[in-house]
């Protein structure tokens, strides 16, 4: 009897660790939180047109996705960074584009800014508002980003502060929405966010006069400064078929395109919808 | 139905089984921990070991430290470990040591007020809801914190001219000790709450109502008499909590701010404003680099000093306690 239950409850245990749908197909991906929107509004028509595929996505970062993948933990990764060295046995495939804006608080009348002050401004070396131009402000400034474990950081190191560390007067978030989130609450903050995140309560500005807006970032050559490519990443060898079918059709596709544009990014490889 | 029966009053051998069954549970879980605390101590010992007790010590900037640690992998010219990890340890005690004191101080009142002085529906109602704020997820709590009390703090209490004289070495913006430190009490005082109300309700009511029939009021009573006898529960109470607050990670890496700053109490009343980021948030922020091995070792000799240190508290809880079981007459 007793043995009976013990078996019944080990055989339950089991049965839930076991994918619930064991004839459907799911794709696992990891990686950058940058690309979640997109990605995720990518799956959901995916998943829709294909019966039987389902996707789970984690967004631990974009260092972390490329080690998913190289670990076999993940089948694809987001990626908002350009590959490195370290990113051995994994193939970079240009999915859409995406600019990183740089946003103040509606308060603030700053529009335009100099990479050179940016990279002042995270390195300490500009402190107050006043010596910004243009922001009207006289008070602290108050700059966030993103901890190391975000693509986002990266890609500002690289593309901003020439791979300098911040000053420690950056605040460090554990994710893109917090910045984005610090920035609609202090009228003195500065923050960097994808595209996708661009929506009522922050105000994008200006970076070397050129505006944050989708008309400059995809069109080669890349006119805004902080425009970038965002990657998905298979594994060298023997990567997933049904992973490989996805990432032409989220490429090429006119209907995937209009997916990317909606949910913030911007398609570049897709071909346009035809007139009706 | 024979067999139901035999089988459950049977002859000894289910008793047997019963007892080897449970005994190997035991066995396997007391060998899990060995095994985990191994291999924690194991990964983080070349940082210890090329550091000495200089790890401990303060000197440096811990980000700076932490990121040549983790490009030193990839340079090729061996590997880095140099890590000084005093603004973090401080943090940490400023932090769950506050947050302890703060949720001790309330919740041995409100734990006195529930079981002596509440109307019975007062403690009936209250109760259920202190058990379920000790389970409600830190990260909840986080969340509440980085939307209301953060910008609350950053655009209320923080002053221009506080910011300014800081300006360039950290942001005043509200992620702050004050912040970490309110949100954890509210984490840790329910559990407090909890494990106080039991001991002060498990109290021999005859020692109570001696006291009572002596004519002392009721408040001396229970804290002269309820409290007291109520101590080793206190000590562990507080003990758990302590080592619930030095673990806790997500909240804190949301509210603490993300310098590895050492905030100074001498600075005056300015020093609850500043950031800091204890040990448990630096590993969450960090875990990106567990690639690189020397980074990973860093990591994992933070991992090691935690759980160092929980034990050691558990250690010292248990031992206040059984000094103080004299006090209690069972």
């Amino acid at each position: 009897m007793r043995i009976k239950t013990l078996a019944i409850t080990a055989l339950a245990v089991l049965g839930l660790a076991v994918p619930a749908s064991a004839g459907a197909q799911t794709l696992i991906g990891s990686g950058s939180v940058a690309a979640q929107p997109v990605l995720q509004a990518l799956f959901k028509v995916y998943e829709k047109n294909n019966k039987g595929i389902h996707f789970t996505y984690t967004a631990d970062g974009g260092n972390a996705g490329i080690k998913d993948v190289q670990t076999g933990t993940s089948q694809f990764a987001g990626q908002a960074r350009t590959p490195l060295p370290s990113d051995a046995g994994t193939t970079y495939i240009k999915l859409y584009l995406d600019g990183l804006c740089m946003d103040v608080n509606p308060k603030n009348k700053l529009t335009n800014v100099s990479v050179q002050s940016l990279h002042d401004i995270y390195r300490g070396i500009l402190t107050n508002w006043n010596q910004v131009p243009g922001s009207g402000l006289e008070t602290t400034i108050d700059p966030v980003g993103r901890d190391t474990n975000g693509g986002t950081y990266t890609f500002f190191l690289q593309a901003v502060l020439n791979n300098e560390l911040p000053a420690s007067n950056v605040n460090a978030l554990t994710a893109d929405g917090l910045v984005v989130n610090a920035v609609k609450q202090d009228p003195n903050a500065i923050g960097y966010a994808g595209l996708a995140w661009q929506k009522k309560g922050i105000k994008p500005v200006k970076v070397n006069g050129i505006a944050c807006e989708a008309k400059n970032i995809s069109v080669e050559p890349l006119k805004y400064p902080l425009s970038r490519y965002i990657f998905l990443v298979l594994p060298s060898t023997n990567p997933s078929p049904a992973v490989q079918k996805f990432v032409d059709w989220a490429r090429t596709s006119p209907e995937a395109g209009e997916v990317i544009n909606k949910a913030g990014g911007v398609a570049a490889f897709n071909k346009k919808p035809k007139k009706k | 139905m024979e067999e139901e029966f035999q089988s459950e009053y049977g002859p000894k051998w289910s008793d047997q089984r019963v007892e080897r069954m449970l005994g190997a549970l035991v066995l396997g879980v007391v060998a899990l921990l060995l095994a985990l605390i191994l291999v924690v101590f194991v990964h983080g010992w070349p940082s210890f070991s090329h550091n000495g007790l200089a790890w401990f010590g303060p000197g440096g900037s811990v980000e700076e430290e932490l990121s040549l640690i983790s490009q030193s992998a990839e340079t090729g010219s061996g590997y880095i470990y140099t890590f000084h990890a005093w603004p973090l340890i401080w943090s940490t005690i400023l932090i769950a040591g506050g947050s302890v004191v703060l949720g001790l101080i309330t919740a041995l009142f409100i734990s006195v007020f529930l079981v002596e002085f509440a109307p019975t529906w007062m403690s009936n109602i209250l109760q259920p809801v202190v058990r379920f704020l000790a389970s409600v997820p830190s990260v909840i709590y986080g969340l509440l914190g980085v939307l209301v009390l953060v910008p609350f703090i950053g655009n209320h209490l923080i002053s221009e001219s506080q910011k300014a004289s800081v300006a360039g070495v950290i942001s005043l913006t509200g992620y702050s000790l004050m912040a970490a430190i309110i949100v954890l009490t509210i984490m840790i005082a329910p559990l407090m709450v909890s494990i106080f109300t039991d001991a002060l309700n498990s109290v021999k009511p005859g020692w109570l109502e001696g006291s009572l029939a002596l004519g002392v009021n009721r408040w001396r009573t229970i804290w002269k008499i309820g409290v007291r006898a109520a101590r080793p529960a206190i000590v562990a109470g507080t003990v758990l909590a302590l080592a619930r607050a030095i673990g806790e990670s997500v909240m804190l890496a949301m509210l603490s701010g993300s310098t590895a700053f050492a905030p100074n109490p001498i600075d005056g009343l300015i020093f609850i404003f500043e950031p800091s980021r204890p040990l448990a948030p630096t590993i969450v922020k960090s875990a990106d680099q567990l690639s690189s091995p020397p980074a990973k070792a860093t990591l994992f000799a933070i991992a090691t000093f935690l759980l160092f240190s929980a034990a050691t508290f558990s250690l010292i809880g248990w031992a206040t306690r059984r000094s103080m079981n004299k006090y209690l007459a069972r």
